[in-house]
């Protein structure tokens, strides 16, 4: 997990990544990204009167007593809204913005869409934290890199061969 | 020497949590915040690891250390972006890059990561390790490996030396510098700790892991006879690697950089994925290599791209089957054109579902005047690897 205090002094956005598997929380003027999101889902919280926005990259819908809380999306969500109340946030104004979660191969082996499953369980997470779904850009067959503005919740979505949007 | 997979991933714990400590040095004293991004085991020869030192024009601190576990731990990093960090260590150092006081700063830096890398080991270990004072090595200069490996190599029958580094990848916020930590223990401390940390089951010779890392070599070979017959372009294999990793830093070993070509899974034992992945400037090439002075297409393009995937995995993977004495079947490729971590995200992912840690096998071709890049990633299911290997260790015996 990584948290980061602004720094007013710094005239540059700060630009934190955060891995797969991994959370981060910021404020004010930064932003947080990830990069290769596939099957993963890419959970964006945020809340625009503290300004304090937090980013997850999730691999798996459900820990089943794995520790690794950062891995799967019904251990991150509790876990990444809890690290952005302790920076400030109120839970009852946190939005949430979902990308990621496509279908790029079909396996011979494989058990339905994992990313299916994923955006499934992160709907299904959120609304058990009473948090509202403002925007999605999930499924399709192709891979994504997000990027998200702490200040304004604006999620910018990347891809390769599918141009830039901003949701 | 027995490992056992047990060990593996309480060695990966280690390691990360070692590199962690070293990034906090880091980031306490300079004030610059480092992150960790990929923990690795690899088993290498020497000769792989002295040659991404030369390729990467990267310069090193050596630090030895011992007492309850003695071997060579490496910091390795661009000396240039490297000293700028040095300054606030020694104040006026990043006037000098070359000079004595940016060495001899850099030779602190050294001390204080590789020193927090190991206090990360020993307390974990509960036990106390001693270290040496750091040597600056000039890889261009001073060339080899070879005196600092020491005892902490093993030979294979091959006449090769081997080695079970630990291989650390540290980044500094913004991407300023890149940090790698090799640490090399000695024959006898990779004993010492398995025997702490290991079950007693799941053990494979760790020649069994330096046969399978040779078929493998052998397989890009291979892989690269191919795409020159096929390309009429001569092609050498520059990396070929297997290395333990937790399965979620998989894709972080591809960046965000488009990749053309193919995913095919792979069945029998082992089963599991295979990406064979170009720049978008060699898939170009080699498209063109193949339909010479043709107007392809890019459905053209596209086919040339999965024939030749086709082709590279069967030469990859026939090679193991041979050895395993296995059937392995391949499914038909799935073209792809994509970001280049997004493309081997699914693979982990299916993969994570049973397993935490994966064995994964990377290999690089290259043209002599860098025409084409090919990188193969192939990721076995873990048990199903294993259980080949345990009937390979039987066969040896």
């Amino acid at each position: 997990m990584k948290i980061y205090t602004s720094d007013t002094t710094n005239t540059v956005r700060e630009r934190t990544k955060v891995g797969i598997a991994d959370y981060g929380v910021v404020s004010g003027d930064e932003t947080l990204t990830t990069s290769g999101l596939g099957s993963c889902v890419g959970i964006a919280l945020y809340d625009n009167a503290s300004g304090v926005a937090g980013l997850a990259h999730a691999m798996l819908p459900y820990a089943n007593g794995d520790s690794k809380e950062a891995k799967y999306v019904d251990t991150v969500v509790p876990a990444l809204l809890q690290s952005m109340v302790d920076r400030g946030a109120n839970p009852r104004n946190v939005r949430a913005k979902l990308a990621g979660g496509s279908t790029m191969f079909e396996f011979s082996s494989t058990d339905g869409s994992i990313g299916d499953r994923n955006v499934a369980a992160a709907r299904e997470v959120l609304g058990r934290e009473r948090i509202s779904i403002v925007a999605e850009n999930v499924g399709g067959d192709h891979g994504r890199s997000l990027e998200l503005v702490a200040s304004t919740g604006d999620l910018r979505v990347r891809s390769a061969n599918a141009g830039r949007t901003t949701i | 020497m027995n490992l056992d997979v047990q060990s593996l991933r309480t060695f990966s714990r280690l390691a990360h949590s070692g590199a962690e400590r070293a990034a906090g040095s880091l980031s306490q004293l300079t004030g610059v915040e480092t992150f960790v991004n990929v923990t690795k085991i690899e088993v290498s020869t020497r000769q792989d690891v002295e040659r991404e030192f030369h390729e990467r024009d990267l310069v090193t601190v050596h630090i030895g250390f011992n007492g309850g576990i003695d071997g060579r731990t490496v910091l390795a990093f661009d000396r240039a972006e490297a000293v700028e960090l040095v300054d606030v260590l020694v104040p006026g150092a990043a006037d000098q890059p070359e000079g004595e006081m940016a060495t001899s700063g850099l030779k602190e830096l050294g001390n204080i990561m590789l020193g927090g890398f190991l206090d990360g080991w020993a307390d974990h270990l509960e036990t106390s390790i001693d270290i040496t004072t750091p040597t600056f090595v000039d890889t261009q200069t001073e060339g080899t490996l070879e005196d600092i490996t020491g005892d902490s190599g093993f030979q294979m029958a091959t006449g090769d030396d081997h080695v079970l580094a630990f291989r650390n990848q540290l980044e500094t916020s913004e991407s300023r510098v890149g940090f790698h930590i090799y640490m090399l223990p000695t024959h006898d401390s990779v004993d010492t700790i398995s025997n702490l940390t290991g079950g007693e089951s799941d053990s494979v010779p760790i020649e069994t892991f330096t046969s399978f890392s040779s078929m493998i070599s052998e397989g890009a070979e291979q892989a690269s006879d191919d795409l020159t017959a096929m390309t009429g372009m001569e092609s050498a294999v520059e990396v070929s690697r297997l290395s333990f990793v937790p399965i979620e830093a998989v894709p972080m070993q591809l960046t965000d950089a488009t990749r053309k070509g193919v995913v095919l899974e792979f069945m029998g034992t082992p089963s599991g994925y295979i990406a064979i992945l170009f720049d978008d400037e060699s898939a170009e090439k080699v498209a063109d290599a193949l339909m010479p002075g043709m107007e392809a297409d890019p459905a053209m393009r596209q086919s040339a791209i999965q024939e030749i995937g086709n082709i590279v995995t069967s030469g990859f993977i026939d090679g193991w089957a041979n050895a395993l004495e296995t059937v392995i079947e391949i499914s038909p490729p799935t073209y792809v054109d994509d970001i280049g971590s997004a493309i081997v995200d699914p693979l982990a992912t299916e993969l994570a579902q049973a397993q935490e840690y994966a064995f994964l096998i990377d290999s690089a071709i290259r043209t002599e005047n860098d025409a084409f890049t090919c990188d193969i990633y192939a990721l076995p299911n873990e048990s199903e690897l294993r259980e080949a290997l345990d009937q390979l260790a039987a066969e040896a015996q």
